[in-house]
């Protein structure tokens, strides 16, 4: 495990839901709530994707969020990752056929970070997003 | 003309269910006209469900809502049942009732500090939701799982209680007990709640009546309706169990979003109660499934012919599931009708005339599994504004500030 | 006001006294639940669509304000199923009788009248069936689609098993780019 020598920037997390269960939902706000408390870290929800720099994706997508899928994609600031959490993004899970799904999400937007789980546990979600963080990390020491 | 345009700038915390449009119309400050458009998270589950064996539809049901995922199972499993004319076996229906209250304490706290943050009480969100931890262990004990359980199968449970589990679930019922009262101070004594609250967001019980109305959003206005004491349905027929109204707490119904918090909470310990009775009554030994092979359960279903519906009290609900099968591998039909839906329509007569800053704590406090906070348009002088859920949060959180000022 | 609870089978025979030939079957059933075996009941009832409303309208005045809980819908080839799902005297204990009424529709003519003024409740399950089946609600007072989105062809009603229904829509989602 590579550690973090330096803390350089907090991350501030947009959470968007494109048509999912809100399982995944819940567990990303359990992980911010004093038995996990990512706040510690710097790491908090923010209500506009102008101010974030990770992108929390959930659902699988439905044909009417695609355009607003892409849209808010744009209006992140980059350099920005994008983080699917659960099942239903990454392949659709239970719902793999269907007459009103576009998609997994990385049809729609490139992402950097899977988290697999129906719905993963807070932990599992906190992992991804310290990936996340590597990553971004390596794209601006580059 | 009205701008279509959306985006899905969602609500703060993500604890609700799905993009939902509003388009208000605005004299000032007061809420005019109301529209709700909602769809953005149209799955197209039913249609997918006839394309799939009835073992497999139940762990397509427990995702279509992620926080009462025991709710779906359980009246799909009532309605396949009503058709093949199963008898649910004693142990089995008992487990199903501690599982569901526990669903319903998870969700009732859940749903506490939603509308604390709504109301700008960042704090008491955190302090309900690190309560909610322990319900949250205990079920992750018991079934295996924090958030979907797939405890049920048709015909019973999958998985047992036993006696060597009880204790657990009597240390969780005990620290409840204690520590509800710290959250009932908080929501119900507190001053500025009561301002904001009180008078905000009144559904007449007449207007529940006609339109359809169902769970504590219409037991608040002082229509008596629940499922669970209505009908005699697993075991909750032998339990001692009624109507929460109110007016049990403060003397007088109002049907205003006061009213809703005292409901939930009330709801709470009736919860605890009705799983105490049912650990004294369930019997200690017995089947928990008529059919515990599946690829039997599944050829005595494949033969099975009729139509069926199941209902449940969801803890914002009424469910219902309809399903008819013809005799083969996939069901011909299945319908599904979330609790959320019957509501949609009451936010109509509860918004007209209030304040936008009211908007997210009325829209909250019927409990909806979506998020409701997309568009919302006003006519001003003639010009268009467009507001967001930030900046709707931002005029609630405003609000409060001034009457804490006052 | 109080009001005396009728039996199921009371019901049905004043429901069958009032509208004599227009119902075409009816049947209850019972089940039984938990320790002590208490009954809950379900009337099932089959009636013509021309004395659909008035039947609402019946049971409205003369039996309980009935909660509508859902329309449920069947494609059977010919015609179109539509089963009502209202449930009486529900505020009393272990007393509530859930009533299913459903009505044949043909499918060259699949219209049926609104009941939204007896029970305002009922807009949003009849939106449904309009954009669903491709039922048409007469009298309703607003007939935009509420589930599918707005640029979903028309003419393509997903619960149809014939051929109008989404066959050509549907997307494998794990099949990834290769569609």
């Amino acid at each position: 495990m590579v550690k973090l020598k330096s803390f350089k920037r907090a991350l501030w997390v947009f959470h968007l839901n494109t048509g999912s269960c809100n399982g995944c939902d819940i567990e990303i706000i359990a992980a911010l709530t004093p038995r996990y408390d990512v706040e510690r870290f710097g790491i908090r929800l923010v209500g506009s994707p102008r101010h974030a720099d990770v992108l929390l994706v959930t659902g699988p997508v439905t044909r009417q969020m695609e355009d607003k899928v892409k849209r808010v994609y744009e209006q992140v600031p980059d350099p920005k990752a994008v983080i699917v959490v659960g099942n239903c993004g990454s392949t659709g899970g239970v719902f793999h056929e269907s007459y009103n799904l576009v998609g997994p999400v990385d049809r729609i937007i490139p992402v950097d970070v899977y988290v697999p789980g129906c719905p993963p546990r807070p932990e599992a979600i906190i992992d991804g997003v310290a990936k996340a963080w590597l990553k971004l990390e390596k794209l601006e020491g580059k | 003309m009205k701008t279509t345009y959306t985006l899905p700038i969602g609500p703060i915390h993500p604890a609700l269910k799905e993009p939902v449009m509003f388009e208000f119309e605005i004299d000032g400050e007061k809420i005019v006209n109301v529209d709700v458009k909602a769809g953005q998270v149209h799955r197209g589950i039913e249609w997918i469900g006839t394309q799939r064996n009835p073992i497999q539809i139940l762990y397509l049901a427990e995702r279509i809502c992620g926080i009462c995922n025991i709710s779906h199972p359980f009246a799909y499993c009532r309605a396949v049942e009503y058709i093949a004319d199963v008898e649910v076996p004693e142990k089995a229906e008992y487990i199903r009732v501690i599982i569901a209250e526990l669903e319903r304490i998870h969700s009732h706290i859940l749903w506490a500090g939603v509308a604390a943050h709504e109301v700008g009480f960042d704090s008491v969100l955190y302090l309900s939701w690190r309560l909610r931890e322990n319900v949250m262990d205990l079920i992750e004990y018991l079934t295996g799982n924090r958030v979907t359980k797939a405890m049920f199968t048709i015909g019973g449970v999958r998985r047992d209680i036993t006696k060597d589990q009880y204790p657990k679930i009597e240390n969780t019922i005990k620290y409840y007990r204690e520590n509800m009262g710290k959250l009932k101070h908080v929501f119900l004594d507190d001053k500025t709640f009561k301002l904001r609250c009180r008078d905000c967001g009144i559904l007449t019980k007449d207007n529940a009546l006609k339109l359809c109305a169902v769970g504590p959003t219409t037991r608040a206005s002082g229509v008596k309706k629940d499922v669970r004491v209505d009908q005699a349905y697993s075991a909750y027929g032998d339990l001692d169990i009624d109507y929460i109204t109110p007016d049990i707490l403060t003397g007088e119904v109002k049907g205003d979003v006061y009213d809703r918090i005292v409901v939930r909470l009330l709801e709470v310990e009736q919860s605890l109660d009705l799983i105490e009775q049912c650990l004294d009554r369930m019997p200690t030994s017995g089947n928990i499934a008529v059919e515990e092979k599946i690829p039997k359960l599944l050829a005595t279903l494949k033969k099975v012919e009729g139509e069926g519906i199941g209902r449940h009290e969801a803890p914002r609900g009424e469910v219902i599931h309809y399903v008819k099968l013809t005799g083969e591998e996939h069901p011909y039909t299945w319908k599904v009708r979330a609790p959320t839906y019957n509501n949609i329509l009451p936010w109509i007569p509860m918004l007209l005339g209030e304040q936008i800053a009211d908007i997210p704590i009325v829209a909250a406090s019927t409990d909806p599994c979506l998020s409701c906070t997309n568009r919302v348009a006003i006519v001003e002088n003639g010009k268009k504004n467009i507001l967001t859920g930030e900046d709707l949060h931002r005029l609630s959180v405003e609000k409060t500030r001034r009457l804490m000022r006052k | 006001m109080k009001k005396t609870l009728l039996t199921p089978e009371k019901i049905v025979k004043k429901l069958k006294d009032a509208f004599k030939d227009k119902i075409k079957e009816t049947r209850i059933e019972t089940r039984k639940a938990g320790q002590k075996k208490k009954e809950y009941t379900n009337i099932w009832i089959k009636i013509h669509r021309d004395a659909f409303k008035k039947c609402v309208k019946y049971i409205t005045d003369k039996i309980d304000y009935p909660h509508l809980a859902v329309v449920s819908g069947n494609d059977l080839g010919k015609n179109i199923e539509l089963i009502y799902h209202f449930s009486v005297y529900y505020g009393h204990r272990l007393g509530e009788i859930s009533i299913n009424i459903s009505v044949d529709l043909p499918k060259e003519d699949p219209r049926i009248e609104s009941i939204c003024d007896i029970i305002p409740g009922a807009l949003i399950t009849e939106r449904e069936k309009q954009e669903m089946l491709g039922v048409i609600v007469e009298g309703i007072p607003d007939s935009r689609r509420f589930f599918i989105p707005d640029d979903f062809p028309e003419g393509i009603y997903p619960w149809r098993k014939d051929e109008k229904g989404p066959q050509k829509f549907v997307r494998d989602l794990y099949e990834g780019d290769k569609k």
